[in-house]
This record gives structure tokens, sequence and C-alpha cells, in this order.
């Protein structure tokens, strides 16, 4: 078995004040192979990208919760293929898994272990299994309602987001995705690259994300598309479809606006040092480094030098 | 180091070689890595079996370089594969 860890990740967490859990709890193999209550008997699916999502286990007032939190993606059709994963939600018996923050603000502690084709998740409010084998998963969550159950489920399921899109040849990238003319641009970058301000200086635009794009392979190319969690100041993406992408551009805040062009391995690693929740094993990070490969050969990638100002889209264009 | 040692890619280390370089990222340090074609020829060639003296060989025939340069760089180069965790 692989050694856990607990990573600190960029999401920044408030502390709870209530039922406070001083000493973290790192469910092990038996804690997700004991039975656990389901909240309800409802489901819901939701369609992102390429991937299918069956939730179920819910309560009533969680599938419209849900159903209208991710109202673009829900999946309604008839003959949609098969799940990538049946994710059931389940009441977590415990108060919390990792301890709540002491301080009043710290940095989002998510811990993770990958088995074979199994992978656990946890954090404060959620812990998960997913088992990519038998594409069943269960979301075992704190609380049954509220601003809790709600980034629980949209952080367990935002990592089985990254992870499940490598095995359909996609990535998921923080990234801005905004369309002009019906094309994709994809601006990436770490936290603090500007990936929000491109997106508040492209008014009239569509804004598919302002945080995590996916990239899903689409024809000879590749198409970009929103998740309806993976947004950092926008609660919804514009629209829920996928999008050709025609520039891959890497942010850099700078007083000029100029393009350079990334070639090969060099555009390979400025991608592959923007996927979250993928690097952390091996094999993952294997799929996603050749996935990286497959875009990077397909798509233009260059270094945006820009200023806080629309001017960047003369020269984004001209890729 | 020496040239008879025999050094192997860390079985944690997930590579890709694109243009004839390598992108290498290494879980356990959350790092990304990006190697040149010279460097990328030799981290193909550390596969457990090879000694740093015929990988200098190959490097040596493959490219115009002088024996003795090439194998300062080579130790060097290694030598920082080794410390950052890729290879053992």
């Amino acid at each position: 078995m692989s050694p856990s860890r607990v990573a600190a990740d960029r999401v920044v967490s408030p502390a709870r004040d209530e039922d406070r859990v001083s000493r973290d709890f790192e469910p092990g193999d038996d804690y997700f192979a004991a039975p656990r209550e389901p909240f309800g008997a409802l489901g819901l699916s939701l369609r992102i990208g390429l991937l299918r999502f069956d939730l179920t286990g819910l309560s009533v007032d969680q599938q419209g919760l849900l159903a209208e939190r991710f109202r673009p993606f829900i999946d309604t059709r008839a003959d949609a293929p098969a799940a990538d994963l049946t994710i059931r939600f389940t009441r977590a018996g415990v108060d919390a898994f990792l301890a709540w923050p002491r301080e009043e603000m710290e940095i989002y502690r998510m811990g993770r272990r990958a088995v074979g084709p199994r992978i656990a998740i946890w954090s404060y409010e959620f812990a998960g299994s997913a088992d990519t084998a038998t594409r069943q998963a269960e979301l075992a969550l704190v609380d049954a309602g509220g601003a809790t159950f709600e980034r629980g489920a949209e952080n367990f399921l935002r990592v089985l987001t990254a992870l499940h899109i490598l095995g359909h040849g996609g990535l998921l990238v923080h990234g801005a995705g905004v369309v002009r003319g019906g094309r994709a641009h994809v601006f990436f970058g770490p936290s603090g690259s500007g990936k929000t301000t491109v997106t508040h200086l492209s008014p009239g635009d569509t804004i598919l994300s302002d945080d995590l794009t996916l990239l899903v392979p689409e024809g000879r190319g590749y198409a970009a598309a929103g998740i309806p969690f993976g947004m950092a100041h926008h609660r919804t993406p514009d629209a829920s479809g996928c999008f050709p992408i025609v520039g891959l551009h890497r942010l850099v805040q700078s007083p000029m606006v100029r393009r350079e062009r990334l070639q090969g391995a060099r555009a390979v690693a400025e991608l592959a040092s923007c996927l979250p929740f993928v690097m952390q094993e091996e094999k993952s990070a294997g799929a996603a480094l050749a996935n990286a490969t497959a875009v990077v050969s397909s798509i233009p990638v260059d270094r945006l030098l820009f200023r806080r100002d629309p001017s960047f889209w003369d020269v984004a264009l001209e890729a | 180091m020496t040239l008879d040692v025999v050094l192997k890619k860390s079985p944690d280390a997930a590579y890709r070689i694109y243009d004839g370089e390598a992108t290498i990222v290494l879980p356990s340090h959350a790092s990304v890595h990006v190697l040149n074609p010279i460097g990328s020829f030799v981290w193909e060639s550390l596969d457990g079996r090879a000694t740093l003296a015929q990988i200098l060989d190959r490097v040596v025939e493959e490219y115009d370089i002088g024996r003795e340069a090439a194998e300062a760089d080579l130790l060097q180069f290694v030598g920082a594969l080794r410390a950052q965790g890729m290879v053992g």
C-alpha cells in the first residue's frame, strides 16, 4: 500500500466554531468497507464534458439543491452512455475527518490514498472512495445540507473529474476558459496569475470557467468545457457545452503585452504544472503527461505576457 | 560518484519524451522537470543495467562532445538527478 498523504491545497477554508474536532481521523479501508446509511433514495446524473456521474442516495432536499446548483449539467438523455462513476452519498457518522481549522483561516487540507484502481480522498467535511474498475464510488458527508454539504460534494466531484477525464484523453487545467466567436481560449496558470482578471476583462464573451477548465478530445483537436464546481468567483459557467480550442495561453503578468511561443517539452511542462489533483501518483501523473503531450502537439501553446486591460486579446487572437 | 555506478530511474517518476526532450514529474516532490536533448538521452539510458561508463560511451558516440568534458557533465548531471530523488 502506498503511504497516504495529507497535502495543503490552495483553497482557503474558514474555521468552523461548532463541533470542532481536535484530531484528524484518517478513514482507512475498514471505514470504507463498513455499511453506511444513504441520505435518501433519490438521484441525478451529471454530464461534464465527456464524463457522466450518477449521484445516488440523495434526500429530496439534496436532490433539489444539486439539481439547481448544477442545472446546466444535469443529464436527462434517454440514451446516455453508462456512467463513468456511480457515486453513492452517505451519512459519514463522524463530526469531521480532518480536524476543523483552529485558526481563523487556513489552507484547505486534503488527504488521499491510492491503491490499484481505488482511491480514497478526505478532508474536513467528507471522505470519498472511488474504484475505477467497478465504477462505483461513495461519498460520506458530515452534514446533510448547507454549505458544508455543498463544499464536500463539490470538492470530491472536482477531484474525480480531474482523475477520470484522463481516461478520456482529457485534462482538467487550472485555467480560465473564455469563448470568443465560438472558439475557446484557455488562459492557464497558478493562483494569482490572472485567470479571474482575464474573465473580468472579457465582457460579452462566454465564460466557461475562471479557474478550472476541461480539455477534451474532439475530432482532430480539443475542445474546452466548463465544470459546475470549478469556479473561483462565479457560481456557474455561462455554458455547459464544448467549444473548439484555438489557443492555450500561460498567463504572466507584465507591463508589456506579448506572446512567446512555447515548444515541445517546455510547453508540456508548463501545462503539466497546472494540472490539479493528478500529479500525486505515478499512474495518474503518467497519464496526465501523455495527455498533455497530445494536447501540446495539437494546439499552440504560448506564454502570454499581459497587463490589466483588454489589449491581451489582440495578441491572444493571433494564435 | 564513479563511472562504474549503475543507476535507474525512480519508479515514482512519470516522464514523457517530446521532440527529444523529457518532461519528468516526480509526484513525491510535486515537481516538474524538463531535460535538454542530451540530458534526456542520459535519462532514457538510466535503466538499471548500464553503467555510467557505458552511458558515457553512448553520449560521446551520439553527440559531438569531448570525452573529458562529457564525463564531468555526466557525473554532475546524474548527481543532480540523484539529489532530486529522480534516480537511485
